[in-house]
This record gives structure tokens, C-alpha cells and sequence, in this order.
């Protein structure tokens, strides 16, 4: 069989590249976008994801780590009677208002309160021991690099968080917050610093199982049992998704994806149709001429679709070296972004999805290959 | 207002007949009636020759007895088969299994080789592979054009690439052979070089040839001649060709 696509396409390619250019910039562009989503709101989730817990307890109905409160601290004693549970230990969550050295004004931070422990679960991807037992001295802070300049602070110099001193001992990096600046202390200094003397318990409990396979169902034993007040149980899997999606759905940043998405196949379609239509245009006599010698339009049609697969493919392929590239550019600047399977499939099948609805739109403009029009 | 074909009758069946066509085309209020009550016999295995002056309908007619075209009334009947009376599936069927086509812009695709223009509509009509491959190298070898095939159109003149869309049309062995000013775009050389090619075919091949063409060389290669002017058959002599078949390479 003679690919005629094929060779077309690359003997022709000056006349293709318009398309490919759009195919492609249309999924750099989803790509990052989604990318740049799921690292920025990802980055909320970081809480459950840079630790080793398997199974989180808090206050029912907790929609993302943020917006915690407190439970009573003996539901620890009932987690830790489960059989499946190998540790458990309180994470403490405060909303602290930060005065640096320099001149910064306020600034809203979390404070995260974990067992500093070398053992401890909270952050235990996130830091290394030495840096983590370091916040075992009283007032001691761990803060994220990326936001030394928002803070006005350095290593070894002291702010205030709620009026209360306190001293930067080391520097974290993939921490980054959402809507306020992460600041790691230790569970003893966490209470210090809430101002509020009704909260009395942790705002989290975090477990480690001896199976972690067994979250779900160690999360759904714990749950339901009312003798210690209030509380619920996630599988930490769950809980960070809770959380990712809160922000994604409940900030409207997932509608912006949608419609991101949209105006990007929209273009890009209009674009790669266009071209794929002036391409079907310019070898319009030889289709006719072909269709004079008795090639059916239906043989005809997969040739133009076949061109529209390969400018897709081609577009992906340009699309995926430049958002690699970009990728690593982002990580190295650090800029949060996260590409997952799902995510990358979606953006294929955009593109894909793109360039056969113009294959399609291309393959319409084939009805005026009329081998009747060559003899006028 | 009927000019029927006056050859001579011969006994074998014919491979093209309009008996009583008729054709308009409609641009906006202007109706133009191209052929009306119009009938012809075309015989097998000649070279026929249309001409006339531009806008008489020779090339309405072609595209009729072609099945490229419905008539808006009268019956065509190509090989036997009443062209009117098949879809559209059925006449690109119908062109795919019997009919070959030859145009005044040679129509070839510039990605391809002319080894693979030939070889592309072949590809459709069920042949294996190698069958194929062999009858396209066999077809560009007898319009002269086997140590070329390798190449594009682009490094192609015009009288070669015009060798290349008839070893494209030949290679499917059609029993019809349809060609439309195929030499105006030529020089006197190469023009010439095409009428040979056509000649020989109808006559090596038997296939019915049917060109329509203002080009007086052509003339003289016809087996028949027929003079179009206004949608009717003005005359219609049949010439003695020469009967040797001179080399057209």
C-alpha cells in the first residue's frame, strides 16, 4: 500500500507544520496549566503526602489539612488499641500571625506542630533527621526556602508568631503553602503558640499501620465510635485527595481548568482544521482525479484522517520534549509542578481528541473533490 | 435536433452508448442546456476522437459516457451496464474495475514517486502486493518512463509526467480509457508522443479509447473523428490510421 499520508506529510511538511505548531502548543499549554494546578494545589495536600501516616484521624467533616479542629486527645489511646496500628502521634495545626526582624508586615502562617522525634511520621519525607531534630529545642522553626524573602528571615534570626518568639533553625524546601507560609515546629512549641486556651487536644491524629495496604480498613474501624467526642478517620490517600479537591472545586481552579481546556481545543482546532482543510485544498485535483479512477471518498477520507492522526502525534511528541524541558525548568526554579498519569492521558486524548475533530472538519471539504469538475 | 452516430454498423455490441441524453446545467436564473436528445455509439477497441470548439459539450459529454456525471434524462450504458441506474458506490465501483482516466493537468500527487502514482489506485482494486508492483512497472514501462519512475513530479517534465498519469490509468487494464485534452499542455514533441501512446493502446490492448481534444494532431490518429459544435454531432468520418504502431519512446 502506497502512504499516501504519510509521504505527503513529510514531503509537504512546510505546509503541515502550521498544524502541528498548534496541535502542539494547544497541549503544552493544557499540560503546564494542569501541571502548574496540580503542584500549586498539591502542594495542600503536602501535609499528608511528605508524611508517612497512613491513616489520619480529625473533626468529621474536615474538608482540606487546613481547616482541622481540635479533637479530644484520648481518642489517641483508642487508636493505638487497635492491633493494626504500630504508632500514633499528634499533629497540631495553628493559625499564627508572623512578625519578622524586617520590615515584612503580617504575615499569615501555619504552624505545624509534629513530633520531632527521629521516628516522628508528620513531614518524615520532607525532612531530613538532622534538620528535624533540631526543632526538639524550645521556640525552634523550620521554614521553607521559598519563602525566606516573604518572611524577612535567615537562618538563626528570631521573629514572633502570635507574640510569641521564636527562632529559625533550619530550611525546608518543597513546603510551599497555599494563602499563607508553612512554619514547622514542635508539638511543645505548636501549643505555646496557640493563643486559644480552649483547644486542648491535637487538631490531628496520624497512625502508622504494620500494613499500610490496610488504611481503608483500619480507617473505617476507627471510625464511628463516639466515646471520645467527635472525630472521623481517613486513609491518608483519601484524606489528600479531600483536600485537593476542595481546593481545586471549592476556588473554582477547576472550573478555570475546564475552561482553559475548552478555549484551548477550540483554537487549536480551528487552527489544525483550517490546515488540514488548505492541505486537503491544494491536492484537491489529485483526490478527484483519484476518485475518477473508481478509489472510493471513503479510502480517500482515511487518508486525511491518517494525516490528522500524525499531525496530532507529531504535535504530542513536540509538545511532551518542550514540556519536559519546562518541567525541569520549573522544578529547578522552585515553581510547584506536578504531572500524574491520569493528568498526562487527559492531555493526550485533548490533543487527539483535537486533531480528529479537525480531521474530521478536513475530510468534509473532500466532497469537492469532484472528479466531474476536472473535465471543465 | 438528433445527430446519431452514421458508422457503420458493426455486429459486436458497443462499449459506450447514449441513446437520447439530454443535460443542463443551471447557474443562478441562466439555464443552459448543454446536450438534448442526444445519441452516440462509441466502438470497442478505437481510438475516438471529440472536438470541437470550447463550450460545444464535448467534455459534458465525457464526463457522461464516463459516469462521472447524471444525465438529466436518456440512458447510458458503458460495457453494458446502465450507468444511470448505480449509486454512487456502485458507478466508483463501477469506474474502479473498468474505466481509466487521463487529464489535461496531469493531477499527480507531488509526495509520491511516479513508480507510486501508479501504483496507488492499483492498491484499491484488490490486487496483491507484487501483482501490483508488476503491473505499474509494466505500465510505466510501456509509456517509456521505467528508468524515471523513481522520481517526484517535481523533477518530471510535462510530457513525462503526462506518460506517468497514463501508465497510472493503463496499469488498472481498463477496458475504457477516458482522456481529456491530453496534449494541450504540451509541446508539439511530447504531444505527439502522448497521441502515439493512446493510439497504441487502443489498439495493442483493444481498449476504447475516447479523447476529447482540439489539438489537429490528434486528428490523425483517430480511428474516428467526430466534429462537436453547440451539444450536436456535426460530422462524423472515421480516417484510416496508419496501422503500424509507431514507437512512441
Amino acid at each position: 500500500m502506497v502512504a499516501l499520508a504519510r509521504k505527503t506529510l513529510i514531503y509537504e511538511w512546510r505546509r503541515f507544520l502550521p498544524a502541528m505548531l498548534a496541535v502542539g502548543f494547544a497541549g503544552l499549554l493544557q499540560l503546564l496549566q494542569l501541571a502548574l494546578v496540580l503542584g500549586i494545589f498539591g502542594s495542600t495536600s503536602v501535609y499528608i503526602t511528605g508524611s508517612s501516616a497512613d491513616v489520619w484521624v480529625g473533626y468529621p467533616g474536615t474538608q482540606n489539612v487546613g481547616s482541622g479542629r481540635t479533637i479530644n486527645p484520648d481518642v489517641e489511646s483508642r487508636v493505638l488499641m487497635d492491633p493494626a496500628v504500630q504508632r500514633v502521634e499528634p499533629y497540631i495545626w495553628v493559625d499564627g500571625d508572623w512578625r519578622g526582624p524586617h520590615e515584612t508586615g503580617g504575615i499569615s502562617v501555619f504552624v505545624s506542630g509534629i513530633d520531632p522525634s527521629p521516628e516522628g511520621l508528620m513531614f518524615s519525607k520532607a525532612l531530613l533527621p538532622s534538620l528535624r531534630e533540631r526543632l526538639a529545642e524550645p521556640d525552634a522553626v523550620i521554614v521553607d526556602r521559598s519563602v525566606l524573602d516573604q518572611l524577612g528571615v535567615n537562618i538563626g534570626e528570631t521573629a514572633t508568631i502570635n507574640g510569641h518568639q521564636v527562632t529559625v533553625v533550619g530550611i525546608s524546601s518543597g513546603l510551599r503553602a497555599l494563602g499563607g507560609v508553612n512554619v514547622l515546629t514542635s508539638l511543645s512549641t505548636a501549643r505555646e503558640l496557640d493563643g486559644d486556651p480552649t483547644d486542648v487536644g491535637p487538631t490531628y491524629l496520624v497512625a502508622k499501620l504494620r500494613d499500610p495496604k490496610q488504611a481503608d480498613a483500619v480507617a473505617a474501624r476507627l471510625r464511628g465510635d463516639t466515646a471520645f467526642g467527635p472525630y472521623t478517620t481517613w486513609s491518608a490517600r483519601d484524606f489528600a485527595r479531600i483536600s485537593v479537591r476542595y481546593w481545586m472545586f471549592d476556588t473554582g481552579a477547576g472550573a478555570g481548568v475546564l475552561f482553559l481546556a475548552g478555549i484551548v481545543f477550540l483554537v487549536g482546532a480551528v487552527i489544525t482544521s483550517q490546515t488540514l482543510i488548505a492541505a486537503v485544498n491544494g491536492s484537491m485535483r489529485e483526490y478527484a482525479t483519484l476518485n475518477a479512477l473508481g478509489v472510493g471518498v471513503a479510502a480517500l477520507r482515511r487518508v486525511v484522517l491518517e494525516q490528522a492522526f500524525w499531525v496530532g502525534a507529531l504535535g504530542l511528541l513536540g509538545a511532551g520534549v518542550l514540556g519536559i524541558v519546562l518541567m525541569l525548568l520549573a522544578h529547578s526554579q522552585d515553581v510547584p509542578v506536578v504531572l500524574n498519569v491520569p493528568a498526562a492521558l487527559a492531555c493526550i486524548a485533548l490533543v487527539m481528541g483535537l486533531a480528529a475533530v479537525s480531521g474530521l472538519a478536513a475530510m468534509r471539504s473532500l466532497r469537492r473533490a469532484d472528479p466531474a469538475s476536472l473535465l471543465r | 435536433m438528433t445527430h446519431p452516430a452514421t458508422a457503420s454498423q458493426p455486429t459486436t455490441p458497443p462499449a459506450l452508448q447514449a441513446i437520447g441524453i439530454s443535460k443542463a446545467f443551471v447557474s443562478g436564473k441562466l439555464h443552459t442546456q448543454v446536450l438534448e436528445n442526444f445519441s452516440l455509439r462509441i466502438e470497442a477497441g478505437e481510438l475516438t476522437l471529440i472536438s470541437g470548439p470550447s463550450g460545444c459539450g464535448k467534455s459534458t459529454l465525457l464526463a457522461i459516457l464516463s459516469g462521472l456525471q447524471k444525465v438529466d434524462g436518456g440512458r447510458v450504458l458503458a460495457l453494458g451496464s446502465e450507468l444511470g441506474q448505480l449509486d454512487l458506490r456502485a458507478l466508483e465501483r463501477f469506474r474502479l474495475q473498468h474505466t481509466g482516466f487521463v487529464f489535461q493537468g496531469f493531477n499527480l500527487f507531488p509526495a509520491l514517486s511516479a513508480f507510486e502514482q501508479v501504483e496507488l489506485p492499483l492498491n484499491h482494486m484488490g490486487l496483491s502486493r507484487d501483482e501490483a508492483r508488476a503491473r505499474a512497472r509494466r505500465s510505466l514501462e510501456e509509456v517509456g518512463m521505467a528508468p524515471r519512475m523513481k522520481l517526484r513530479p517535481s523533477e518530471l517534465s510535462g510530457g513525462e509526467k503526462q506518460r506517468v498519469a497514463i501508465a497510472r490509468a493503463l496499469a488498472k487494464e481498463p477496458e475504457l480509457l477516458f482522456a481529456d485534452e491530453p496534449t494541450s499542455a504540451l509541446d508539439a514533441a511530447n504531444g505527439q508522443m502522448i497521441i502515439d501512446i493512446l493510439h497504441r493502446i487502443a489498439h495493442a490492448h483493444g481498449t476504447t479509447v475516447l479523447c476529447v481534444s482540439h489539438d489537429p494532431r490528434v486528428v490523425v490518429h483517430a480511428d474516428r473523428v467526430l466534429a462537436m459544435e453547440d451539444g450536436r454531432i456535426l460530422s462524423d468520418r472515421r480516417t484510416h490510421a496508419p496501422t503500424n504502431d509507431s514507437k512512441g519512446t
